[in-house]
C-alpha cells in the first residue's frame, strides 16, 4: 500500500516540476507561440500527474478505489480538452495578426494562404472554371 | 488631468468604503463556532430530508421558496432578454467556421459535457453542486456547439416548451406537497411515504431533492441556453 502511496508522491512531485517549467516557459519565451507551445505541452503534463498521483496516493493511504477512478476521469477529460483550447487560442493569435517572433525562420502558412489567395486570383481572373486545383 | 483626479477620488472612496467594512467585520470573531440555525441543520439534516448534502438539502427542503424565487429570476431574465431581442429577422451571421480540430473536438465532447451536466443534477443530495451548476454545465455543451459551428441552433419549439414544463414540475411538485403535508414545498416523498429511510447516502433516498434538482437542472440548462441563443444572433437587413 505505501509503494502506491510512495509512486503517487513522485508523480505530484514531478507533475509540479512541470508546472514550474510551464510558468518559466511563460516568462522566458519570446513569442506568444512559443509561449503556447511550452505552457501547453508542459502544464498539460503536469497536471496529469499531479491529478493521476493524487489519485493514486490517496488509493495508497488506504482512501477508497473510487478516487483513482475519478481522477482518471479528469485526467482524460483534461488530456482531451488541454490541446484543443490550445490549438483555438493560437489558431486566433494568428488570424488576428500576431507576428512571429523576429528569429523565425519559416512561416509555412502565410505562404500557404498567399499562394491560396493568389491562386484564387488568377483562376477568376482568366480560367473561372477551375476553381481550386492549385490548393 | 480630470481623469486621474477621477481616479483618485475613486480609489479615495473605495479605501474609505473598505476600511468602514474592515471596521464593521473586525468585531466578529474569526473560525469559531457561531451557529444557532446552523447547528440544528447539521444534528437533524439525514433524519428530515435524507439528503448527505447539507446544502443541498437546506437550499431545497428547508428553505425551498428561496429557489423557486431564483427559478423564477432566471426564467425572467431569459424571457427579457428573449422580449428585449424580440421581433427582428434574427440569424446568426457567423462568418468563420472553427478549425477542423475544434469542430471535431466539439463534437466529441459535447455529449460527455452534457452527460457530466446531468450526473451532477441527479447526484445534487449526495455530491457538490445541484441543479444550478449542472444546468450550466449543460449549457455550457450548447455554448460549445453554437462557437464551433456556424449554422447550429437549438431546437425551439421544444426547447421552450421542455422549459415551461420544467417550471411548472417545480409548482405541482411544491402543490403536491401542500395537498398532502399541508404546506407548499412539504417533502412528501420523505415525509410521508417515507421513500428511501434505509438507504441515506446511496442514489435513491434524499426525498424530493433529486426530482427537483433534475426539474430545476434541465430548466437552468434550457434557459440558459436560450439567452445564448438570444445573444448570438444578429439583426440581418432584408
Amino acid at each position: 500500500m505505501s509503494v502506491l502511496a510512495a509512486i503517487g508522491e513522485i508523480l505530484v512531485l514531478i507533475g509540479t516540476f512541470f508546472y514550474f517549467l510551464s510558468a518559466l516557459g511563460l516568462i522566458r519565451m519570446p513569442d506568444v507561440y512559443n509561449r503556447m507551445q511550452t505552457s501547453t505541452k508542459s502544464a498539460t503534463l503536469g497536471s496529469l500527474g499531479v491529478i493521476v498521483g493524487t489519485g493514486i496516493w490517496a488509493v495508497g493511504k488506504g482512501h477508497s478505489l473510487a478516487w483513482i477512478v475519478q481522477t482518471i476521469a479528469v485526467a482524460g477529460f483534461l488530456l482531451l480538452t488541454n490541446p484543443i483550447s490550445a490549438h483555438a487560442l493560437i489558431r486566433a493569435a494568428y488570424k488576428r495578426g500576431i507576428p512571429l517572433w523576429h528569429g523565425s525562420v519559416v512561416d509555412k502558412y502565410a505562404e500557404h494562404l498567399a499562394g491560396k489567395t493568389e491562386a484564387n486570383k488568377t483562376s477568376e481572373e482568366e480560367t473561372p472554371e477551375a476553381e481550386g486545383v492549385s490548393a | 488631468m480630470v481623469s486621474v483626479l477621477k481616479r483618485g477620488l475613486a480609489i479615495i472612496t473605495l479605501l474609505i468604503i473598505g476600511y468602514w467594512l474592515a471596521q464593521g467585520l473586525a468585531g466578529v470573531p474569526f473560525g469559531q463556532d457561531k451557529m444557532l440555525v446552523g447547528q440544528y441543520y447539521l444534528d437533524h439534516v439525514k433524519q428530515q430530508t435524507g439528503a448527505v448534502n447539507a446544502v443541498t438539502a437546506i437550499v431545497v427542503n428547508y428553505r425551498g421558496f428561496d429557489t423557486l424565487g431564483e427559478v423564477t429570476v432566471l426564467f425572467i431574465a431569459s424571457t427579457g432578454v428573449a422580449a428585449l431581442l424580440w421581433g427582428k429577422r434574427r440569424k446568426r451571421t457567423a462568418k468563420t467556421e472553427g478549425s477542423i480540430v475544434l469542430t471535431t473536438g466539439t463534437r466529441l465532447l459535447a455529449p460527455f459535457v452534457m452527460l457530466f451536466g446531468a450526473y451532477i443534477f441527479i447526484h445534487g443530495h449526495l455530491t457538490p453542486g445541484g441543479g444550478f451548476p449542472g444546468g450550466a454545465t449543460i449549457a455550457t455543451a450548447f455554448l460549445l456547439m453554437y462557437m464551433a459551428f456556424t449554422v447550429y441552433e437549438i431546437p425551439h419549439r421544444a426547447f421552450e416548451k421542455t422549459e415551461g414544463l420544467v417550471g411548472m414540475g417545480y409548482v405541482i411538485v411544491g402543490l403536491i406537497g401542500l395537498a398532502i403535508g399541508g404546506y407548499f414545498l412539504f417533502d412528501w416523498i420523505w415525509q410521508t411515504w417515507g421513500w428511501g429511510h434505509n438507504n441515506i447516502g446511496r442514489l435513491f433516498s434524499g426525498g424530493f431533492i433529486p426530482v427537483i434538482y433534475t426539474i430545476i437542472g434541465i430548466k437552468v440548462g434550457t434557459e440558459l441556453s436560450g439567452i445564448i441563443d438570444n445573444m448570438l444572433k444578429e439583426e440581418v437587413s432584408e
